[in-house]
């Protein structure tokens, strides 16, 4: 898997320092799962928290704290297997096919079930809880679908997982990840070859440009 | 003075808190858990104050921590992460997961799924000391203005909005001095980041 398109600095470092909401982080978690890259730059910036707290003044624990602590691990082993919670999804409320095949950070969430919306697109929900008007979806087109020239009113942060668009100016291929704000117009049209899945945080709505658009706009529903 | 200095360091063992999460992991050793706790939980308590918690969920979180280093000991790998780092991450973690306690799905469980695939892939080219060396000084040479940034971000837990609003600038000034702060972060680390 070659990748090209990185969140921006900004974006990793909110999601290393734990600040961006939870819908944005389930896309940006997704790419960060498929780009060894981007797994390095977290490793560094772990390490800029980590100098911040060693150098951090302490704050007393209080009274007891500590033999508290002590009591309690008293009777814990020390174990190997305690991080693979990931086979453990709430997904199994999901109805339709497995999600085995979508990256670690999406197998948490349920999914809904694949829904048209109108030109050849079809959307999955993500149960992601929200803090914000942040909506998590994944989007599904077959080859030389085109979603038309529009605009958003909030942010749209994608991580393609198979198949690649294209917009104007970028191919985004399996793993890319394409932040677009409510400054960009853009359209995208999914390459020949296969179906292109992607997962989706939208923030607000999108606002679809040109007459065919208008015309289009209560049959899109996404 | 440097040798009274030197003389003092001497006299008192160091603190190594590799060494520790190694006797955690090998012999369940309580002595070296109350080492861990005596410097980390008090620090992750001021972490947490500043990012708005109360003393009480503060301590609770940083018990918690602490108890998560306990059972993740074996997990521990000193070449990915230096202890601080890893004791950041489980903190943080444990952080957010509070902010949205009342939903069902988990930021620990999130960024473990990011850590999990992680281990299938290479290494990164620098080992966690190097790695640590260099955000030392990355962060020492940084200008105050992003310095403030940065440690609004990853030490009081503040989103870019909220900094920008607290600062009384605008979002973009924010994200350009992180910008700025991850670019002279990069000049050092190289490829790493």
């Amino acid at each position: 898997m070659t990748i090209t398109h990185h969140p921006s600095d900004e974006t990793l470092a909110a999601f290393a320092s734990g600040t961006l909401d939870a819908g944005r982080a389930v896309v940006v978690a997704t790419h960060v799962c498929l780009c060894p890259r981007c797994r390095h730059a977290m490793q560094a910036l772990e390490h800029i928290g980590g100098a911040l707290l060693e150098a951090a003044a302490p704050t007393a624990m209080s009274p007891g704290a500590l033999d508290r602590a002590v009591a309690q691990v008293a009777g814990v082993t020390p174990s190997e297997d305690l991080a693979p919670r990931v086979a453990t999804p709430a997904a199994s409320a999901s109805t339709e096919e497995p999600s085995d095949e979508l990256p670690s950070p999406l197998r948490h969430y349920a999914l809904g079930r694949w829904r048209r919306v109108g030109g050849g697109l079809l959307t999955r929900p993500v149960d992601v809880p929200h803090d914000g008007d942040v909506r998590v979806f994944l989007l599904k087109g077959g080859p030389g679908t085109r979603l038309l020239q529009h605009r958003h009113s909030g942010t749209e942060w994608t991580c393609v997982i198979h198949g690649a668009y294209r917009d104007e100016r970028r191919r985004y291929g399996p793993g890319d990840f394409d932040e677009v704000d409510e400054s960009i117009e853009h359209y995208q049209v999914v390459e020949d070859g296969g179906p292109c899945v992607a997962v989706v945080a939208m923030q607000g709505d999108i606002k679809l440009q040109g007459f065919i658009g208008r015309l289009l706009r209560p049959f899109i529903r996404i | 003075m440097q040798d009274d200095g030197d003389a003092i360091a001497a006299r008192k063992p160091a603190f190594d808190p590799v060494q520790l999460i190694g006797a955690i992991a090998e012999r369940r050793d309580r002595s070296a858990f109350a080492a861990l706790f005596g410097f980390y939980a008090p620090r992750i308590k001021t972490m947490l104050m500043r990012a708005g918690e109360s003393a009480e969920a503060a301590e609770d979180i940083a018990q918690e921590t602490l108890l998560t280093i306990w059972r993740k000991a074996v997990q521990y790998d000193p070449a990915r992460a230096s202890a601080s780092a890893w004791v950041y991450a489980i903190a943080r973690n444990l952080r957010v997961d509070r902010l949205r306690r009342n939903q069902r799905a988990q930021a620990l469980a999130l960024y473990e799924a990011v850590e999990l695939d992680a281990t299938d892939g290479p290494d990164g080219p620098l080992d966690a000391a190097e790695i640590e060396r260099h955000v030392q000084a990355a962060l020492q040479q940084l200008p105050e203005e992003q310095a403030a940034v940065v440690r609004l971000s990853f030490f009081d837990g503040r989103a870019h909005g909220d900094i920008a609003e607290s600062l009384q600038l605008p979002l973009g000034t924010v994200k350009s001095r992180i910008r700025l702060a991850m670019g002279r972060l990069r000049s050092l680390l190289g490829d790493a980041l």
